[in-house]
């Protein structure tokens, strides 16, 4: 094989030619290019003539209330405007994100394993593949086992979708892009996205099945406790912050280190770190994925806690689980990478909603790497590594993160 | 006390090294081969569908024999001016074949007047289609030409790969393999 900028990347597979191996790598850096260059290019065009979508949407807003005021309509209509814009906006997200947190996932699944995941659907690299995917499932046959508590059977798939599309209210997609600018988003998050447990285990005890049952209650014990870690991390980013709002903590990450290090909370030496990574496990175990997919183990419980669900109920838990994935990388990104902030002034030109897209991706392939990487591990062992190591390092650091705090105020 | 740090440091370590397996494997140049589009090019001595060639086969019968699973069978007439046989119709059932290479190995003229080619695109949509039919007068059957199958299913702006498995010559009523 010729030698060139490719043979860097890896090595030469037996079953193919030098020049398909090249050929590839060059289509896909053309193809790279094909997809960002515009995208950049239309960025930067929109970022001179327009500015941040935030302000545009504000000015739209009242552009909009003068005309209501001049044409006479009736007092509720701005009001309305104003809570159904923002409303609309989440709802495109909630269904936009899923999807395209599904699609790496299913690509960046195939490639570790060296192989090309969908390539048919939508032409280019398998796109439309989760679209296709969620059509199948909302046509498919609608079984309920004749065993089922058919009411709970029912409200279970619900139960789990609801409090994921509420938790996106209080996250800040970038300055004033808010859904609802909680003072104690934070906590309304967490709150809220901890009521899914009460899904998993409805669908567990209404399916009348062994396996789902063993899957709920494990659903449950899991995810209850890996809530208090999780919770008990994001307490020194608070502190730091002296709020709770999403945007606030996001805000009060801005500036930097001698001028090098942008002031993020994760680049807090040490504490920020270790509290990320309690968060980042945290987040894991709590959309059941795989090293901590107890819940669904498919070697022991079959499907765990949906084993008795198909089509579109099937669909909804799947969607909640990736809405799950995107909403903790989200929550991530306001509360260690510093929202959508740019991390240097002469970035400042790309749009912060890009920049936060950019990071909760990122974060988002950290997730699907390591699903596709670690096997699943035991139930007690699970139990252990919460209670014994998780909670105790998390209350360690609030411990150092209150005295540097006092340390500083000295 | 200090195990238990180093402990901690291992485990990480550990868990590192594993995403940089996968991390590793995620650029990797893909084993998969986009089947209809992209074809392998298969052994030289792969057995893939017969070829036969009316115009050199003598109806010796000798194929017919040596064939295991009963596949082949022709019927010819006797050319009473030549004093040699001449051939009617030669036929080959695919859904009994079991490529062995016997009919090949037994023929006597040369070149082969039945081989064996690299084309394995053998799916037929019905029984009958299995069973393909040789005539003097139709050297080259429906049924037997490359990629016919996959030629049904395409949609307008598609293109098959090029078929390595079969060089062009032999798809013509020319035999030019001799293995």
């Amino acid at each position: 094989m010729a030698k060139g900028p490719w043979t860097v990347l890896g090595p030469a597979v037996g079953s193919q030619t030098a020049d398909a191996i090249k050929r590839r790598y060059l289509m896909s850096f053309v193809m790279l290019g094909c997809i960002f260059g515009p995208i950049f290019a239309v960025v930067v065009g929109v970022q001179l003539k327009v500015g941040e979508i935030g302000p545009l949407l504000g000015r739209a807003m009242d552009a909009f209330s003068v005309f209501a005021a001049q044409r006479g309509a009736p007092v509720w209509v701005v009001p309305a405007a104003s809570f159904l814009v923002p409303c609309l906006i989440l709802a495109v997200l909630f269904n936009l994100a899923p999807v395209v947190v599904i699609w790496l996932e299913l690509k960046i699944a195939a490639h570790i394993q060296v192989r090309m995941g969908p390539m048919w659907v939508g032409r280019f690299h398998g796109i439309l593949q989760p679209v296709a995917d969620g059509l199948k499932l909302m046509l498919k046959e609608d079984i309920v086992p004749a065993e089922a508590d058919r009411w709970i059977h029912y409200l279970a798939p619900v139960v789990v979708l609801v409090p994921a599309f509420v938790a996106y209210a209080p996250v800040s997609f970038g300055p004033r892009l808010v859904g609802i600018d909680l003072d104690t988003g934070t906590l309304f998050v967490m709150a809220v996205s901890g009521l899914s447990t009460l899904g998993l285990l409805m669908a567990g005890w209404a399916s009348q099945n062994k396996y789902s049952a063993l899957g709920g209650l494990r659903a449950a014990a899991q995810t209850v406790s890996y809530e208090i870690p999780r919770v008990l991390s994001l307490l020194p980013v608070v502190m730091w912050a002296g709020t709770l709002s999403l945007s606030g903590i996001a805000r009060a990450q801005e500036g930097l280190w001698m001028g090098i290090l942008p002031k993020w909370f994760i680049f807090y030496p040490g504490i920020g770190l270790i509290a990320y990574v309690i968060y980042f496990i945290c987040t894991v175990a709590e959309t059941n994925r795989t090293p901590f997919d107890i819940a669904e183990a498919e070697s022991e419980l079959v499907s765990g806690f949906n084993t008795e669900y198909s089509g579109m109920k099937f669909a909804l838990f799947f969607l909640a689980e990736y809405a799950y994935v995107f909403l903790g990388a989200a929550v991530g990104t306001d509360l260690f990478f510093g929202g959508g902030s740019a991390p240097w002034n002469f970035l400042r030109f790309i749009p912060s909603y890009v920049w936060f897209i950019a990071k909760t991706l990122g974060q988002v392939f950290l997730i699907i790497l390591v699903r596709w990487t670690y096997p699943r591990i035991r139930v007690d062992r699970l139990m252990e590594f919460c209670w014994k190591f998780l909670v105790p390092w998390s209350l360690v650091n609030v411990a150092l993160a209150g005295a540097l705090i006092l340390w500083r105020a000295r | 006390m200090i195990s238990y740090f180093t402990n901690i440091y291992a485990v990480t370590l550990g868990l590192l090294k594993g995403l940089k397996v996968t991390l590793a494997h995620l650029f990797q140049p893909a084993l998969t081969v986009q089947y209809p589009y992209e074809k392998l090019t298969v052994s030289e001595r792969f057995r893939g569908a017969l070829a036969f060639h009316p115009e050199t086969c003598i109806s010796c019968d000798m194929c017919v024999r040596a064939c295991p699973s009963d596949c082949i069978s022709l019927e010819a007439k006797r050319n009473e001016a030549t004093g040699k046989k001449d051939l009617l119709w030669y036929k080959i059932d695919f859904a009994k074949c079991n490529f062995c290479r016997l009919c090949e190995e037994i023929c006597p003229t040369k070149p082969k007047a039945v081989h064996h080619t690299r084309e394995y695109e053998l799916t037929f949509t019905s029984r009958e289609d299995f069973v393909v039919r040789w005539t003097p007068d139709v050297p080259q059957p429906k049924g037997s030409e490359p990629g016919q199958v996959w030629s049904k299913f395409l949609t307008k702006g598609q293109k098959l790969g090029p078929n390595p498995g079969v060089p062009a010559s032999t798809t013509g009523s020319k035999p030019v393999a001799q293995i």
